[in-house]
């Protein structure tokens, strides 16, 4: 309903307007109601269709009728000029709106559109409507059809230029920004300015209306199209209407000449103005987009300056957190590994620095740590020598893990140790240990074994404190030790241990190990123990080392190692009719363990204990030699070897240093034992070292 | 490690007896001097030095005893050396001339001054 109001509104409005307008048009009239050089209505009625939209036409066509009517020759003249007029504006408002027409006439292609689309085509349309109803009715005869057409056309055309531009800089007074007073004071002084130089060019013969431009430039410079549309309005209408009385320049002039003057004049105003407006709008608002993109880019350089900073911020932080982190983490790392290095460490130092080497005895050991713990194990070994060429081997187990269990077992090995030197023999031993464990009152579960070897009889004792039994594994056969099984140690006040006897014999093997290499999940002992066996068995090389090696490779299935295992081969090697080889570091500390092996080798070759006596001290003095005199400087090997060709037996003793003049030696009693005791002695000295070769005829004690 | 020889000391009637007993050689023949030297008082007139339980002997233990009767003699002590006839020492000390600067008897009895 409000719609049909407003429209009927708009309607109403539109018409009266279109009226009023009209009823200035024909006062402005050259001749009397025909000739119009200004005709506002045309004007009023575009913007009309600019502003309300076309639906308002209804309103034009009635005006035009109501104007028209009086002065047509009759009702069907009036209407087809009315027609004309109302079809005109339409036009020029359909073509204003096809090309995307703004109606704040800012940019010079809105200029463009409504002086060559709205003014000067779409007149066209009523001019020719309205001159050929002029001549149809007879009022104007057909031979100044074109002169009334061109009459009529420039008065629509003008009428646009002059009005709509004003009507629509109206609208700009409500929608466009506010202004100041100063502004209105401008605006008024131009109004005034404008009026003032207009009426001294259109009423004084003095030929100065063109003092309105710089007047309209400097309203369109200042105010745009606010200061230039009225300002051109109304230099058009006083023109104009000087014109139409002939005042000014425009007396004493034809008609035709008086209308050239005034439409140049009113198409240079309204060129001017409105073109000179869009202009300096285009440029304010090119000049205000400028700095709004100024502005944005200022504030989108600071925004992102400070997202910058931000983000730098956040990567310091995240930066220094990574490196904290990275601290920490390489701390902790440096705590673990240290640990695990103390663990290690303390493992070697708990287990034997070195395994001694023992002439004739080849030992290999292995000590596997869990995998899944860097905690020390309480697993541990040992070999001792005994007096009397015997050695004392034992394997044990403290159970658990860490500082306690580690501590535990040394002190366990330590006491096998010191009691095996009192009282070599198995039960006196374990009895000893067994009354410190249970002194100790340690928590732990302890077991161990410890046997006694005698490698001059081959001879095996041992005792057996709940350890899982030594293997023994000869050619053909492997069999456990299962004898003398007791309860582990320092669990009941007397295990009664009990010692049993075997014999291990040359070339065999001795087999100690820890439950580590025999337990496993879902397997039992006693499956364990057998794959043990027949592994041990299978695997029977001529080095320790290797069987070693094998039986770990072929039990441990998986990297994973559950518990720690610890391993120890022993195998006597065979004596007899062999060449006995011996290299060893040239100190003095091993000159034992030479007369040692060369005892045991002598025995075994069944050299009588005379002929053996000499020949060890005809030995010890050539390696006492090389021990005091062949490497003054630094660390060197001694080789000793010795061998029996029927009743002779050869020893050489090598070193490979060098040998002082005989006078520096010691009193040369060395030498002169070696040659009493030897049946010959040869000293042969090279660049590379020194051999002693010395023969003695071992069946007969050798005449002095 | 057990060590390779022991030094142990009694007195008789009349002298002090050191035995040395297990294997003297390069290696601990020095040391085996100091422990002999500290087992002499300076007025005993005789020492024994008791090799019965001695298994082996080289030429750096022969010369310990000479340095240790040289030592004695300066002291105006006397030593002599006990060595059973079976002894597996007895060759090097006989063939290094042992007997004819030190006295050398079968057994401490015989040593003994009565």
């Amino acid at each position: 309903m409000s719609r049909v109001v407003a429209r009927t509104r708009a309607i109403l409005l539109v018409g009266a307007a279109y009226y009023l307008g009209a009823r200035l048009g024909l006062s402005l009239s050259l001749v009397s109601h025909n000739v119009t050089p200004l005709w506002p209505p045309t004007g009023i009625a575009v913007a009309a269709f600019v502003v309300f939209g076309r639906s308002s036409w209804p309103g034009v066509a009635i005006a035009a009728l109501a104007i028209n009517l009086p002065i047509n020759a009759g009702p069907f003249a009036a209407a087809v000029t009315a027609a004309g007029n109302t079809l005109a504006p339409l036009l020029a408002a359909t073509l204003l709106q096809r090309v995307g027409f703004r109606r704040q006439l800012d940019r010079q292609r809105d200029a463009m559109a409504i002086v060559f689309l709205a003014a000067l085509a779409s007149m066209l349309v009523s001019a020719a409507v309205g001159t050929t109803a002029l001549v149809l009715s007879g009022v104007v005869p057909s031979g100044d059809l074109f002169s009334a057409a061109a009459v009529w056309w420039t008065g629509d055309a003008m009428g646009v230029l002059a009005v709509a531009p004003f009507l629509l800089s109206l609208a700009l007074f409500r929608d466009g920004p506010a202004w100041p007073a100063t502004r209105w004071l401008e605006g008024a002084a131009i109004l005034v300015v404008t009026a003032t130089v207009v009426s001294l060019g259109s009423f004084t013969r003095l030929p100065l209306l063109f003092l309105t431009l710089p007047v309209l430039g400097w309203a369109a410079w200042r105010l745009q199209l606010r200061g230039a549309a009225p300002a051109a309005l109304l230099a058009s209408v006083v023109a104009t209407w000087a014109a139409a009385h002939e005042r000014g320049p425009f007396a004493g002039h034809s008609l035709v000449e008086n209308m050239a003057i005034l439409q140049a004049f009113n198409a240079c105003v309204a060129l001017t103005s409105f073109f000179l407006a869009a202009l300096v709008s285009e440029r304010m608002r090119a000049a205000r987009a400028l700095q709004v993109a100024a502005i944005e880019l200022e504030e989108r350089v600071a925004q992102r300056t400070s997202e910058l900073t931000d983000a730098n911020t956040r990567l310091v932080s995240e930066i220094r957190g990574r490196t904290d982190a990275q601290l920490q983490l390489s701390q902790e790392e440096a705590r673990t590994q240290r640990k695990h290095q103390i663990a290690e460490t303390l493992q070697r130092s708990l287990l034997p620095e070195r395994i001694p080497e023992i002439p004739r005895l080849t030992i290999a050991t292995r000590y596997v740590p869990a995998t899944t713990d860097v905690q020390v194990g309480g697993d541990w070994y040992d070999v001792v020598q005994l007096p009397g060429g015997h050695v004392g081997l034992a394997i044990g187990d403290v159970a658990g893990h860490g500082l306690q269990a580690a501590a535990t077992m040394a002190q366990v090995r330590m006491a096998v140790r010191a009691y095996a030197l009192q009282n070599p023999a198995p039960v006196s031993v374990m009895t000893g240990v067994h009354r410190l464990v249970a002194h100790l009152g340690l928590p732990e579960m302890v077991t161990a074994i410890y046997l006694l070897y005698d490698p001059a009889t081959q001879r095996l004792r041992y005792t057996n404190a709940g350890h899982p039994p030594a293997l023994l594994v000869s050619d053909h056969d492997a069999y456990f030790l299962g004898g003398a099984l007791s309860v582990p140690l320092g669990v009941t006040g007397d295990p009664g241990f009990t010692e049993a006897e075997t014999v291990l014999p040359l070339g065999a093997t001795l087999l100690l190990y820890t439950d580590g290499l025999v337990e496993r999940r879902r397997t039992s002992l006693r499956a364990g123990l057998e794959r043990l066996r027949v592994s041990a068995l299978a695997e029977s090389p001529d080095d320790v080392e290797v069987l070693c090696d094998r039986v770990l490779a072929t039990l441990l299935d998986s990297d994973e190692v559950a518990d720690d295992i610890a391993l120890l081969a022993l195998r006597p090697l065979a004596l007899a009719g062999e060449l006995m080889t011996l290299r060893l570091p040239a100190e003095a500390r091993v000159l034992v363990d030479v007369r040692q092996a060369m005892r045991r080798w002598l025995q075994a070759e069944g050299v009588p204990s005379g002929a053996e006596d000499e020949i060890l001290v005809a030995c010890g003095e050539a390696c006492a030699n090389v021990v005091q005199h062949a490497y003054p400087a630094a660390a060197g090997d001694l080789e000793v070897s010795a061998r029996r060709t029927e009743g002779v037996i050869e020893v050489t003793v090598r070193d490979h240093g060098q040998w002082r003049p005989e006078a520096d030696r010691g009193g040369g009693w060395g030498l002169k034992l070696m040659s009493s005791l030897m049946e010959s002695v040869q000293v042969e000295r090279t660049a590379y070292g020194t051999v002693v070769r010395m023969r003695h005829t071992a069946g007969s004690r050798r005449a002095r | 490690m057990i060590p390779l020889a022991t030094v142990s000391a009694r007195d008789i009637a009349g002298a002090r007896v050191v035995q040395v007993a297990g294997e003297v050689d390069l290696s601990n023949a020095a040391d085996l001097l100091t422990l002999i030297g500290a087992e002499i008082a300076h007025d005993a007139h005789l020492v024994l030095l008791d090799l019965s339980r001695a298994a082996y002997l080289d030429s750096t233990a022969v010369a310990m005893i000479f340095r240790l009767a040289e030592r004695l003699r300066t002291r105006r002590q006397e030593l002599r050396l006990v060595v059973p006839l079976e002894s597996p020492v007895r060759a090097v000390l006989e063939l290094t001339n042992v007997p004819r600067v030190i006295p050398l008897s079968e057994t401490v009895q015989a040593a003994s001054p009565s």
